[in-house]
């Protein structure tokens, strides 16, 4: 479906409901990169399905006016396709935590890039439990010391950009709410893009994130890609960069596929159009299996 | 650290250098917003009080500046837009702090219009336009005295408690 009028502004996506996220949070302005970014889109709130797991991030649906559905630990994925495939015409995006996207959640991302839905998964980034008051998570540190590490931890981090370059997504971007007018174009992009479009966005936990990781720090030391001159169509140099995860914040689009493979669920019409010629009426369907 | 992209200041006309202080003093009047909610929402009413009243000067002054630009330029489409600038006047998003005091909140304010300042201070050797540098000697001039309006509201306020913030438990809430 087109971009179709009413034209809404930001605060047409803005819920009654007030975020309860602590002050001083990342996701304040991760969920104001996403208003923008859909008023930019252009379809209205009733247009939307928004899908999130569980955790501190995952609240951001109940914050915005689209239809929102705070699911199940790590299941954002599986419902947002369930969503898109029972009406393509929707703009489905999910949302949740690195926790909630690469730990409990991690069995479900290479599925879904594999199918290729036309989705947006935003995850926001903190490395580490901050609902569940501080514990390690998927992309914590090595050496870090939380509440489950006392000494540090001894584990290597998921490297997120690499996770989903490794299983072919064709669209990967980094942003931080310390340029949020960078996350918001970025957020559209990924929106507009014709299949599986990930964000990982860089969202510091002020609680029990690190100083080193706190909005300030981005500011001071992120490297937009747009100043490096990138190109988001070479996938090599887009792996070499996601190697960085974790001691340089590159931030833009790392890789955006310029021939964008069929979506899954262009696929399934195809297929449904196909078949449905010799398909047998319903009352008969217990046929097929009486025959010899 | 205040950030504009894509400005060239050299090439502002005065229309577009009105209708970049509104976006300015629009961004400080919401984000100001958003944190007397934040504050709300966890218990810490007398910065909430403040951030609301400082959501209130901005709005002030972004109608000002607004009914000037609809005065000298009418409804001329506008070349600004709030995607080319970002925490100009604002607070910064980790400014805010669950259990802030006043003074907290009131400091906030103060590195704002400070850094608002400097952002004038910055632009105004690359400006040609003679009406433009009026303008924004004007603006650098009014941030000056907010500051001292700040510094006055701060000079009236007790010592902070001696338990910080750090003291106080605020964790995330749980579903």
């Amino acid at each position: 479906m087109q971009a179709t009028a009413p034209v809404c502004a930001p605060k047409d996506f803005k819920s009654e409901l007030k975020p309860i996220w602590c002050p001083g949070c990342g996701d304040y302005g991760v969920v104001q990169a996403i208003y923008r970014a859909l008023a930019n889109v252009g379809r209205p709130p009733h247009e939307i399905a928004f899908v999130s797991g569980i955790g501190c991030s995952s609240r951001i649906p109940g914050y915005t006016t689209a239809y929102g559905f705070n699911s199940v630990h790590g299941r954002a994925l599986p419902i947002a396709q369930g969503i898109k495939l029972a009406n393509p015409d929707l703009l489905v995006l999910a949302a949740g935590g690195d926790g909630d996207g690469f730990s409990i959640g991690g069995g479900h991302v290479p599925h879904t890039v594999r199918r290729n839905p036309d989705i947006t998964y935003i995850v926001m980034d903190n490395q580490i439990y901050g609902l569940t008051k501080g514990q390690l998570s998927p992309t914590s540190p090595k050496g870090l010391k939380t509440v489950t590490s006392a000494y540090g931890s001894l584990e290597n981090p998921v490297n997120p950009l690499m996770y989903m370059l490794s299983y072919g997504a064709p669209f990967v971007a980094q942003g931080t709410p310390a340029d949020l007018p960078g996350l918001a174009a970025m957020i559209e992009e990924a929106i507009r893009y014709p299949g599986f479009a990930f964000v990982n966005v860089q969202s510091p936990c002020v609680t029990y994130g690190e100083e080193e990781q706190q909005i300030k720090a981005h500011k001071a030391h992120m490297k937009p890609l747009a100043d490096l001159a990138h190109d988001p169509s070479d996938l090599l140099k887009a792996f070499d960069l996601s190697q960085a995860y974790g001691t340089e914040l590159y931030t833009g689009v790392l890789y955006r596929n310029p021939a964008p493979p069929p979506t899954f669920e262009a696929l399934a019409r195809a297929r449904q159009a196909e078949l449905m010629p010799h398909a047998l009426p319903r009352e008969r369907i217990l046929d097929l299996f009486l025959q010899e | 650290m205040s950030t504009t992209k894509g400005i060239d200041f050299s090439r502002l006309s005065l229309k577009d250098a009105l209708d970049l202080a509104v976006l300015i003093e629009e961004e400080a009047k919401e984000r100001y917003e958003e944190f007397a909610e934040q504050m709300e929402v966890h218990h810490t009413p007398e910065a909430a009080r403040f951030f609301r009243f400082m959501s209130g000067n901005e709005e002030k002054h972004r109608a000002e500046l607004a009914a000037r630009r609809k005065s000298l330029f009418g409804s001329a489409p506008s070349t600004v837009s709030r995607n080319m600038l970002f925490d100009v006047e604002a607070p910064e998003y980790d400014e805010a702090r669950a259990f802030m005091t006043a003074r907290a909140a009131l400091q906030s304010a103060m590195r704002s219009e400070q850094k608002a300042h400097a952002f004038f201070v910055g632009a105004l050797p690359a400006i040609r336009d003679r009406d433009v540098r009026a303008l924004f000697d004007e603006l650098r001039e009014e941030e000056i005295e907010h500051q001292h309006l700040v510094q006055v509201e701060l000079d009236k306020l007790p010592p902070d408690p001696r338990l910080g913030t750090a003291d106080f438990a605020d964790e995330p809430v749980a579903h």
